[in-house]
């Protein structure tokens, strides 16, 4: 049984736009403090994998083409992985089956987005089928409004519970150096912040960032000889549904059900909520976080909303949801899933600072990407 | 691969749909929906035993965002694992080889498509460029061919004619080939005359056309009992040289050499003598001399000598690349052409051949390259 640990991670300070870099020297930056973290140099790297939002977001095509110069790997292996939103997972786990598989022993994965430089909406609506799709679907808000109001009859995902996950994360990323937005907010704020697609509103929405993050994977003896303190990847999987929405659930993500479930097994987690200190998930939009809280088992069906209200996720509560402040800290969305992962890392090895859940040893990671229908789920842990 | 204790991986199936210019008349989905089906038939598997699906293929070509979301129920992946490796479909082929020799799965569907007709593959290529320097200048796929061919041409003394050997050989291959549309090779008299970007002519370049492949991989436990012969695979390498085309080596790629050695020393092979068929992909006649090098089966310069008869017949029986340029899914049919032919599945196969290579690239000037070695059983 090999066991692969995180051995190292690096971000960007995150912001709106990242002017005196481009998207190599952006990458760049989140690798060269991720090699720091690991006492590692690129000489010392088997295999790189780059993972980055849709191309059309910043307007490059196979952009690892492009910054294979600046992180320092000509003749490497260096692939992409591209998966949406939750691309930064997809690619951890490509690099996770290439050790496992015997290809590479120490894997670079490199997640980053630049999304000031292209339009971001408007690629996002290229995602719908052009013939009966495209002409209604506009951007993402649309269908992330329609599940949530669906949700909402149904499992009570209230505008005020949603708001409290905006308060919280909002909150939290005050505590994070890396973080773009820091700006303390109210449920009233929220709540009469402008309706950009109801019940989606303003302060439901993270913001759009130029961002990366860099963690280097290794196995076993090579991780232990690296650092003495890996975060252990004890399981992780990224499943997908088909695009046809009839056959979907709009109440429950039955790919994060599915990633879950075989998660769970590989790392001997039968009571989420009790087994995990601390959770870091991808909230694209508030009520996002919401659902995930029911799809990964933190609580019943119908019960996120009680959840958030009870304080439970809040940093002093017993499983702090996001204490990095999530996406609304900063959201370049090709990195987001690797910096949850790199941020659950952080957590177990007590290296999360002033937002550091006390004795953190179990985390929880969740991202996904597409048309929500992409959800990935990995737990990371201090032992093995 | 290289450790005894991995899962051997084996290619169970494979299917390709025809390859050419504009399938006007069928969407992705139907390229992709022939090739999936096609690939499972006649293993005794069906949709449900497959564990995931990892595809290649282009958001720039398909004009989508998350272009596999698009496709996802053709593939056959709903309800589970999928990724897209947004490179050739050898490099999704490899991802899957190293999935299933963790031990992590045990049926693993690689799929890679393209449908370049339907926008101008131009854009696609001159995407490729950095913004700041080399875009601007207005490189593409042919002009960073030509480039290359002046440097390699008069590196190895040679005259552009020359080229004709190689050129002729693939279209002959493609022309016998019932996978491919090769009329324009027979019908338009213009196409090899025309200049395109000197030294270079139209049948110096990559034609690119329409088309999908498929191809199920197995873990040993799975292939033996199955009844098909399994083509196991032996060696895995890849490797990326720098972006900037004029900081390139301009008449060698060290990148697909890197790429070769790594394939060898996992398959325990001294050299590319060791296999009796191999496949490979190219933009250009030069291209593929270029390959054919790195690969170590010609010295510098030499590799035009190998078209006297082909390399002893081992050499693209399916006519390469050149004549039908599947892009992100070229080296993927390489593979398929291979395993086909050591599987006894192929009516072009070298007589008993067991030992096969295939070579995928990608990027500006074959910047990325990738090498997967096979084997039949004795």
């Amino acid at each position: 049984m090999t066991n692969i640990a995180i051995v190292g991670t690096g971000q960007t300070v995150h912001s709106r736009r990242r002017t005196d870099v481009s998207q190599a020297g952006l990458a760049r930056e989140a690798v060269v403090e991720a090699l720091a973290d690991a006492g590692l140099t690129m000489d010392d790297i088997d295999s790189v994998v780059i993972a980055s939002g849709p191309a059309m977001f910043a307007s490059v095509n196979q952009p690892e083409k492009w910054l294979v110069d600046s992180l320092g790997a000509r003749y490497k292996p260096v692939v992409r992985i591209t998966s949406g939103g939750g691309t930064g997972l997809a690619g951890a786990l490509a690099a996770m089956n290439q050790i496992k598989g015997g290809f590479a022993r120490r894997v670079l994965v490199v997640a980053y987005d630049k999304l000031s430089e292209g339009q971001l909406q408007a690629s996002i609506s290229t995602l719908y089928d052009p013939f009966w799709g495209r002409e209604f679907a506009v951007g993402i808000m649309g269908f992330s409004a329609a599940y949530w109001r669906a949700r909402m009859d149904k499992l009570g995902h209230s505008e005020e519970a949603a708001a409290r996950v905006a308060v919280k994360n909002h909150k939290n990323a005050l505590l994070n150096p890396k973080a773009h937005v820091k700006k303390e907010i109210t449920v009233d704020d929220v709540l009469n912040s402008r309706p950009l697609c109801w019940p989606i509103k303003l302060l439901d929405v993270p913001p759009i960032s130029d961002g990366a993050c860099a963690v280097i994977l290794a196995a076993d003896d090579d991780a232990l000889a690296i650092t003495d303190t890996p975060a252990w990847i004890r399981g992780m999987a990224y499943y997908c549904e088909g695009d046809n929405v009839a056959n979907r659930s709009m109440l429950q993500s039955e790919p994060l059900k599915l990633a879950a479930a075989q998660v769970y097994r590989d790392a001997g987690v039968t009571n989420p909520r009790r087994q995990f200190d601390v959770a870091e998930i991808q909230e694209p939009y508030t009520c996002f976080e919401l659902s995930y809280y029911e799809g990964l088992g933190l609580c019943p069906e119908g019960g996120a909303a009680e959840l958030i209200e009870s304080g439970a996720t809040t940093l002093e509560g017993d499983i702090p949801v996001n204490p990095s402040g999530g996406c609304m800290g900063a959201n370049p969305i090709g990195a987001t899933a690797l910096i949850r992962l790199a941020e659950a890392a952080m957590q177990v090895t007590g290296k999360a600072g002033a937002y550091q859940v006390k004795d953190a040893e179990l985390a929880l990671v969740q991202a996904g990407g597409g048309w929500a229908n992409l959800r990935g789920v990995a737990v990371v842990g201090a032992e093995k | 691969m290289s450790s005894s204790t991995r899962n051997r991986v084996a290619v169970v199936g494979s299917a390709q749909t025809v390859l050419r210019p504009a399938w006007s008349d069928r969407q992705h989905v139907d390229l992709i929906s022939e090739a999936v089906a096609g690939a499972l038939l006649g293993t005794g598997l069906r949709m449900e035993d497959v564990d995931f699906v990892i595809d290649s293929g282009s958001d720039f070509l398909d004009g989508r965002s998350i272009s596999n979301c698009g496709f996802l129920g053709a593939m056959g992946a709903h309800h589970k694992e999928e990724s897209r490796v947004e490179e050739d479909g050898l490099w999704a082929a490899l991802y899957a080889a190293t999935k299933i020799a963790s031990g992590s799965a045990r049926v693993g569907l690689v799929i890679a498509y393209s449908k370049s007709s339907e926008s101008d593959p131009r854009n696609f290529w001159m995407s490729l460029a950095e913004p700041f320097t080399q875009r601007p200048v207005g490189l593409d796929q042919n002009s960073v061919a030509g480039l290359y061919a002046q440097r390699y041409l008069a590196a190895a003394g040679l005259q552009a004619s020359a080229l004709d050997a190689v050129s002729r050989y693939s279209w002959a291959g493609a022309t016998s080939n019932p996978m491919v549309d090769a009329d324009i090779a027979t019908v338009d008299p213009g196409f090899w005359t025309t200049p395109i970007a000197t030294p270079l002519r139209q049948a110096d370049l990559a034609r690119p056309v329409d088309g999908a492949v498929a191809m199920v991989l197995a873990s040993e436990t799975v292939a033996r009992p199955m009844g098909v012969q399994p083509v196991w695979i032996t060696g895995l390498g890849t490797a990326m040289d720098q972006h900037f085309i004029a900081g390139r080596d301009a008449t060698s790629f060290p990148a697909a050499a890197a790429a070769a050695k790594q394939a060898y020393r996992n398959a325990g092979v001294s050299g590319a003598s060791d296999f009796d068929t191999i496949e490979v992909s190219a933009e250009s006649t030069v291209g593929e001399l270029m390959v054919l090098e790195a690969l170590g089966l010609a010295d510098q310069g030499k590799a035009i000598n190998l078209y006297a008869d082909g390399a002893g017949g081992r050499l693209n029986r399916s006519g390469g690349a050149l004549p039908a340029n599947v892009v992100m899914a070229s080296g993927l049919l390489r593979m398929h052409e291979v395993a086909t032919q050591l599987s006894g599945r192929s009516d072009h196969a070298p007589e008993g051949a067991r030992r096969g290579l295939a070579h995928g690239t990608g990027g500006l000037g074959m910047q990325n390259h990738c090498v997967i070695t096979m084997e039949a059983d004795s």
